[in-house]
């Protein structure tokens, strides 16, 4: 027994170690996504039998303007939200510096995080509200009136948007708060020695050694951005008439709302091989890394 | 002119005094070098000559021009890492030209002073890889070439060699020494090795919780140390010191007694201040003692023995010559012998050394009292 044991306690430890993420990994994520897959492929309303109807739910999801809505709308959240990496970069580099009072400001800056996103979307809901909010409040100030920007479809995303950017920019400083306390000393002062400043210091000296972490705040910013559902539940139920909905939210909507699990399946597997994309080249770059640094 | 003055340089962290009354002025072409032990404020010193560091109160002035306030890339000064501290991201080229990059130089200028700093440090088919891809000597040499590409007024040096192994420092060392004579170039030095600073300094400067004890040349230090901390800090092996009183006083003379040494005489300075009873520290180098007869000089037992091939170092305990600050009651004394001895542990030795070769330290700073040495060269 003992001679089995030291002749494979090479693999075995780490194995048993291992193990329970393997699992949990398995049964939540690989076993429910591979039957997510399964159920796109069905007609289902989540009680009865499941018809087999092939690609059906894809070839109607493909017709399906809502489809297309929401997909423009996942785009627009992608695009906006890539303005959270680079302002949290700045607020970070602002409130890295020696000042004093600024352990305040930082704190301030890292309320949001702190909030739960469901909260942060019921405030905004409250600053959008035309005549009692404080948007309206602001443009009364102007002698204008604000635009009711949840119930108005052209400008209800980027409302919604604008809201949920708020946590993800702090989110992000946080992430370069950390990148910047790890800056080697010594590099900074050869560049100073080189008489780099300003500018200068910032794009030859600090950024190349935030590369890491800039990879990291774009790969969650852009998962972020594709998987955005709790911000539109609570603030528009992706009206008015679907014109904020997401993927996100119309795979829940379809298959919680309609009793249509085959058709929200189909959705939700869409919207991963797109995420896939993203997952993949944050893998590649993993993988990368860790080949260099070997 | 000087090449750089430092003038009553003084350097605060809340309380702590990191440098106290910094005062030097360095000649152009002097290799500066300066040591200490941990803590003395030569990194600190050096990074305010860099302007790294702010400092308190004080002036510096490079090359005639007062630079105390002027930003690092200002000062003409260029500054190789311990750690190297390459843009990781950048080329060897790019490494070595950022500095002239930076102050707008025409791309045919960077090339070209990257290329004569190559070549000076065989550095020319190096010149595309990227830091991660040389070994621990070409990393260094690369930090030297992008010093040696700005052109500096006074190249500063922190601690260059401590990351390479003994066999690459003793090459590095003698690399630099030869770089420092082509350039003629001045350069200031920090380090804790004292062989370097013996062996490259023009000048050694030693410093000692933020002031300097004592600037001259590696050899004029080492015969005439201005006071115990030198005396201990120069040398390896360190030199033996131990504890006498003072028992009478005749012109020019002391006379000493130590309980294992007896009573005998030390020349003394002129003006020295000491009195009957004073207690003295006599300093002895390793080398200064010798062998001596049954009837002559003091018991020694042997605990380890050091053959070096033409050198050997004897660690003996003599009892009872006390010597400073121990508490065990016997004294280590290291002895530095010329030549091969046929010594083992447990042996017991007699030792003796000459009184004209020993110092003498007293006063409230424990200054020497001995006089000057005639210096060796």
């Amino acid at each position: 027994m003992s001679n089995v044991w030291r002749r494979h306690r090479g693999w075995i430890t780490p194995a048993i170690f291992i193990l329970p993420a393997i699992v949990l990994f398995g049964v939540v994520i690989v076993a429910s996504s591979l039957q997510s897959v399964w159920i796109s492929l069905h007609e289902w309303d989540g009680f009865g039998p499941m018809q087999w109807i092939g690609l059906g739910n894809y070839e109607e999801l493909f017709a399906d303007p809502q489809f297309y809505t929401s997909l423009k709308n996942n785009v627009i959240w992608l695009v906006i939200f890539m303005l959270a990496p680079p302002l949290g970069l700045g607020i970070a580099l602002l409130v890295n510096q020696q000042i004093k009072g600024m352990r305040i400001v930082k704190s301030l800056f890292f309320v949001p995080l702190v909030l739960a996103s469901v909260a942060v979307g019921v405030v905004f809901t409250w600053v959008y509200t035309p005549q009692f909010g404080l948007l309206a409040l602001l443009f009364s100030a102007f002698g204008a009136s604000a635009p009711a920007l949840l119930s108005d479809e052209n400008l209800v995303t980027f409302a919604v948007v604008f809201a949920a950017l708020w946590p993800q920019i702090a989110f992000c400083m946080v992430l370069y708060l950390a990148g910047l306390n790890s800056l080697s000393e010594d590099l900074i002062g050869a560049g100073r020695v080189d008489g780099a400043r300003g500018w200068n210091m910032l794009r030859h000296v600090v950024l190349p050694q935030l590369t890491q972490v800039s990879f990291i705040a774009i790969a969650i910013t852009a998962i972020g951005a594709l998987r955005s559902f709790d911000m539109i539940s609570v603030m528009t139920q992706g009206g008015p008439f679907g014109s904020s909905s997401v993927l996100a939210y119309q795979m829940y909507e379809q298959s919680i709302f309609s009793y249509r699990f085959g058709y929200g399946a189909a959705i939700a597997t869409i919207l991963f091989l797109i995420m896939l994309v993203f997952i993949v080249w944050y893998l590649n770059r993993i993988m990368r890394a860790e080949d260099r640094s070997a | 002119m000087s090449s750089l003055q430092l003038r009553n340089i003084e350097k605060n962290y809340g309380n702590y005094h990191a440098l106290r009354g910094i005062n030097l002025d360095v000649a152009p072409g002097e290799f500066i070098v300066m040591v200490g032990p941990s803590g003395c404020g030569k990194s600190t010193l050096l990074k305010s000559i860099a302007g790294l560091e702010p400092i308190t109160s004080g002036t510096m002035i490079i090359n005639g021009r007062d630079v105390t306030r002027a930003e690092p890339g200002e000062r003409g000064i260029a500054m190789v890492f311990q750690s190297y501290a390459l843009y990781p991201h950048m080329s060897v080229a790019e490494n070595m030209g950022f500095g002239l990059r930076m102050a707008k130089r025409p791309k045919p200028e960077i090339d070209a002073a990257v290329a004569r700093a190559a070549k000076i440090l065989r550095l020319t088919d190096q010149l595309d890889k990227l830091p991660r891809q040389l070994s621990g000597g070409q990393r260094q040499r690369v930090a030297i070439g992008r010093a040696i590409t700005r052109a500096p007024e006074v190249f500063l040096f922190d601690e260059p060699l401590s990351n390479l192994d003994a066999a690459l420092r003793t090459q590095m060392r003698v690399e630099l020494s030869t770089l420092h004579a082509e350039l003629g170039a001045t350069m200031v030095y920090v380090t804790h090795d004292q062989v370097e600073a013996m062996t490259m300094a023009s000048r050694i400067v030693v410093l000692n919780q933020g002031r300097i004890e004592q600037v001259g040349s590696p050899l004029d230090l080492y015969r005439n140390p201005d006071n115990f901390f030198v005396a201990g800090f120069l040398g390896a092996p360190r030199m033996n010191f131990f504890e006498a009183s003072v028992v009478a006083l005749e012109e020019g003379w002391v006379r000493v007694s130590n309980p294992g040494a007896g009573v005998f005489s030390i020349a003394l300075r002129p003006g020295a201040r000491l009195e009957v009873g004073d207690t003295v520290k006599v300093g002895v180098r390793p080398e200064a003692f010798h062998l001596a007869e049954e009837d002559d000089g003091l018991a020694a037992s042997v605990r380890l023995v050091e053959h070096l091939g033409r050198e050997t170092i004897v660690y003996a305990d003599a009892t009872p010559l006390l010597s400073v600050g121990s508490d065990t009651g016997t004294s280590n004394v290291t002895i530095h012998l010329p030549d091969i001895v046929g010594l083992a542990a447990g042996a017991s030795i007699r030792i003796a050394f000459d009184p004209d070769q020993a110092y003498l330290f007293g006063g409230p700073d424990d200054q020497t009292l001995s006089p000057p040495k005639a210096s060796a060269i």
